[in-house]
């Protein structure tokens, strides 16, 4: 998991893209899953997506968050599959249930709208900085800096805090503590994992924003950024790209 | 007590431990040394069963740590972590060094009995909550809460990084305490080589995962080029003995380097006579 | 020489704590100096690190008393922003520092917030890059970076502004002694090719005494000792009483002293160590 949403960097069309166009793109994608209503569609946006991101050098975070997503999505499937009763039963169950052909139809569609979702925006991380993110967000959109540096923090902290997850973890197991047991006795580990958990991402933020202020987080306008993105010609393109899919996912 | 043999560890075809073969027996204090990065961390987790080898074998007090659960390592292994905050999570300090034995099924008295016995050993103020106190009284907390269950192996990843000097000799003097009088085998990563030479006779020196060198401190830290291969900085005292070119052993602290120093200004002003003492 | 730091009679009790963080320091530093300060725990040493950036008392509030003046500014009317123009930090916990995730744009981020001219700021970005000689980690993504490289983005981060001093607080705590030695490598050529006062609060003493010129020892909220390093180190017991280490090389001029086999000044490194030997010998 580690490593997923981090920028990875390359030169590629989609590299050089436009940060806003990217953002655009992946949002086209994503949402057109959810849109349409034909499978084939979210089928072949997903296949889209992986395809994608192995043209662009990220096949080792497609896997991981195929990896990471799918399980999520066939463990949805299994448990949604038995309880849609619609449409015609193919195999019988016991207390009532069974799996039916609308079920199949609709687990499958859903799994794929919730892959079809994750994979854009991993890739869209993957070959995006997210200060240019930042930058354009607040320079093009006019989004206020603050919030724009929240929503870049979250995702900065992700992986932060998942290696501090993982070290607290470690830190307990070896005091002795079993992570698996019953009930009583994982509701006595709620303490033990979490408050340390909570105290080290308190510090952290804490430090994070006297860091920020001393370099003049406040003092930050709307044009501020650097860096300038103008709109090329590969840009006009992609934008292309983005009505299409937009005009597929709503036809179909 | 712990045995490697031809250890491994890589994650993503990165390998960050390397075919590392050790021996550190019963009642040993052994120093892990090394640059940022060389695996010194990864090898303790090793020990501890935390990560398991992607190749050859550990052994720990016998059995292997791939079949061994870390609840039950703990048993007989203590792990003390170069962050004490990542453990500590009690409202006072009786309850944090209560907690470690209650996953191990002590009765309730002889639990009271150990803490107690512990908090005198540390010299610890049980009533006291683990944030209100410093760096390295929260260390030396969680230290005690290691300690209460009376492991014959410590494992510590810089205990003294972050503690001022009086915290430092306090640590220092309790772990080394412990290994003299109950036996308890340790073995501690540190970047601090006033430390090793004052504690570890025993030095394992690692570099981009492999073993580079292992034998007494006083020795390795005479032996310039592994030192630079090692990016370590030897002792002041010890560098000070080579340089003057007196024998390995022979005077190796400030106490024994002045005792030295006289003796051979005695000899000098004498002209030279090989016994100063003789009339 | 007119002094950059002027702390006059400094108390300061944080909000709701018992006893004062610091107690009337008094305290002058030239520009170009390179400080050390040392001292037990909760002596107040990070607490005047924050009075000389406006953390104290504008972040975090508490009763000041006394008047602190960096380069002309008084820290209590000046706020966070104009001083940190002039003073510049990296604190222990270094991975927590970072604003971004990329090398180039971690040291952009001040210059950008300051309103630095456009065309001055590839040639500044540059030079702090090569200042700390990380040119080649420019498009590197942070979290890829071993600790000590870390160490050397959030210095340059600080000193993309050019400040006239910088303040590091146990920012060396997680180094190795090889990438320690070279931070104070660093910070003594920065000092001498660009005259940036350095103030560094550091453990390690033996650092400090190779590479500072002056030795500040704090102990419950005041200064007790301020000195040249070579003085400071002449009292060796009032420093551990202190519970301060003193390097060994120190304690063996004391004891080659006490036998008088030794009058000169203290050591603070191996070659003069092996020097002072061979003179007490011969």
């Amino acid at each position: 998991m580690q490593g997923v949403l981090e920028y990875q960097g390359g030169g590629t069309v989609l590299h050089r893209a436009h940060p806003l166009v990217k953002l655009a793109l992946a949002a086209v994608v994503c949402v057109g899953g959810f849109v349409t209503r034909s499978l084939l569609v979210n089928l072949a946006l997903l296949a889209l997506s992986i395809c994608g991101g192995f043209a662009l050098g990220l096949g080792g975070k497609v896997k991981s968050s195929l990896k990471g997503a799918g399980s999520l999505c066939l463990f949805l499937f299994v448990v949604q599959l038995p309880f849609v009763r619609a449409g015609r039963t193919l195999v019988p169950l016991p207390f009532g249930l069974g799996i039916t052909d609308e079920g199949l139809r609709f687990c499958a569609r859903f799994a794929a709208r919730l892959l079809g979702a994750t994979l854009p925006l991993v890739l869209m991380l993957g070959v995006t900085r997210l200060s240019d993110l930042t930058n354009t967000l607040v320079a093009q959109l006019g989004i206020p800096y603050r919030y724009a540096f929240v929503v870049t923090t979250a995702i900065r902290f992700i992986p932060v805090l998942f290696v501090e997850m993982r070290d607290v973890i470690e830190a307990q197991t070896a005091r002795g503590v079993e992570l698996d047991g019953s009930f009583t006795r994982k509701i006595k580990l709620i303490p033990p994992l979490c408050v340390p958990l909570l105290v080290s991402c308190a510090q952290r933020m804490e430090n994070n924003a006297l860091a920020a202020e001393l370099r003049g987080f406040y003092l930050r306008k709307r044009g501020s950024g650097y860096r300038r993105y103008p709109l090329t010609g590969s840009d006009a393109l992609l934008l292309a790209v983005c009505g299409l899919v937009a005009a597929a996912a709503i036809i179909t | 007590m712990i045995r490697l043999e031809n250890v491994s560890y890589a994650i993503e075809s990165r390998e960050l431990v390397s075919g590392v073969s050790l021996r550190v027996g019963a009642g040993e204090f052994a120093a892990l040394a090394g640059e940022n990065g060389a695996g010194k961390t990864t090898l303790l987790k090793l020990v501890m069963g935390l990560i398991k080898p992607t190749g050859g074998d550990i052994l720990v007090g016998g059995a292997s740590t791939r079949g061994l659960r870390v609840s039950v390592m703990a048993r007989t292994v203590g792990y003390l972590f170069q962050n004490p905050d990542r453990q500590l999570f009690g409202a006072t300090v009786r309850q944090e060094l209560a907690f470690g034995l209650d996953f191990l099924g002590v009765a309730k008295d002889e639990a009271d009995r150990r803490v107690g016995e512990t908090l005198d050993l540390l010299k610890l103020d049980p009533d006291r909550a683990p944030t209100s106190l410093s760096r390295g009284e929260r260390q030396r907390v969680a230290l005690a809460s290691l300690f209460v269950r009376r492991p014959r192996i410590l494992l510590l990843d810089e205990p003294t990084t972050g503690l001022d000097y009086r915290e430092c000799v306090q640590m220092m003097e309790t772990v080394s305490r412990l290994n003299r009088e109950d036996g308890v085998t340790v073995l501690m990563v540190t970047h601090d080589m006033e430390v090793a030479l004052d504690f570890a006779p025993r030095m394992l020196a690692l570099s981009g995962g492999k073993l580079l060198a292992d034998g007494p401190t006083r020795g390795l830290m005479r032996d310039e080029a592994l030192l630079k291969r090692a990016s370590l900085v030897p002792a002041q005292m010890v560098a000070l003995a080579r340089r003057l070119g007196i024998a390995p052993g022979e005077a190796d602290d400030a106490l024994s380097l002045a005792a030295w120093v006289e003796r051979r200004a005695g000899v000098n002003a004498k002209g030279g006579m090989p016994d100063a003492g003789r009339p | 020489m007119d002094s950059l730091i002027l702390l006059e009679g400094v108390s300061f009790r944080y909000e709701g704590a018992g006893s004062r963080a610091l107690d009337d320091v008094r305290l002058s530093i030239a520009p170009g100096e390179f400080v050390g300060v040392i001292g037990p725990a909760g002596a107040g040493k990070t607490t005047l690190a924050h009075t000389l950036s406006g953390v104290v008392p504008h972040v975090r509030r508490g009763d000041f008393y006394g008047s602190a003046r960096v380069a002309g500014l008084d820290t209590v009317t000046a706020s966070v922003v104009e001083l940190s123009k002039t003073v510049g930090c990296v604190f222990q916990d270094v991975e927590s520092q970072f604003v971004t995730t990329m090398v180039e744009d971690e040291v952009l981020f001040a210059l950008e917030n300051f309103d630095v001219p456009r065309d001055e700021i590839p040639a500044r970005v540059d030079r702090a890059l090569a200042d700390l000689n990380i040119t080649d980690l420019r498009s590197r993504g942070i979290s890829t970076l071993s600790g000590g490289q870390k160490q050397k983005v959030a210095l340059a981060a600080a000193l993309a502004l050019a400040p006239s001093a910088l303040v590091l607080d146990e920012a060396t705590g997680e180094l190795d002694p090889a990438s320690s030695v070279q931070v104070f490598g660093l910070l003594s050529q920065l000092r001498r090719e660009r005259g940036t006062t350095i103030i560094v609060i550091e453990q390690k003493i033996m650092l400090l005494c190779a590479y500072a010129d002056r030795l500040l020892v704090m102990d419950q909220g005041r200064v007790v000792i301020d000195g040249p390093v070579r003085r400071t180190l002449e009292q060796p017991d009032r420093l551990l009483s202190l519970g301060v280490n003193c390097p060994r090389v120190t304690t063996l001029a004391a004891r080659l002293r006490e036998k008088e086999l030794y009058h000169g000044p203290p050591p603070i490194n191996l070659d003069e160590a092996e020097t002072m030997v061979r003179e007490a010998m011969a």
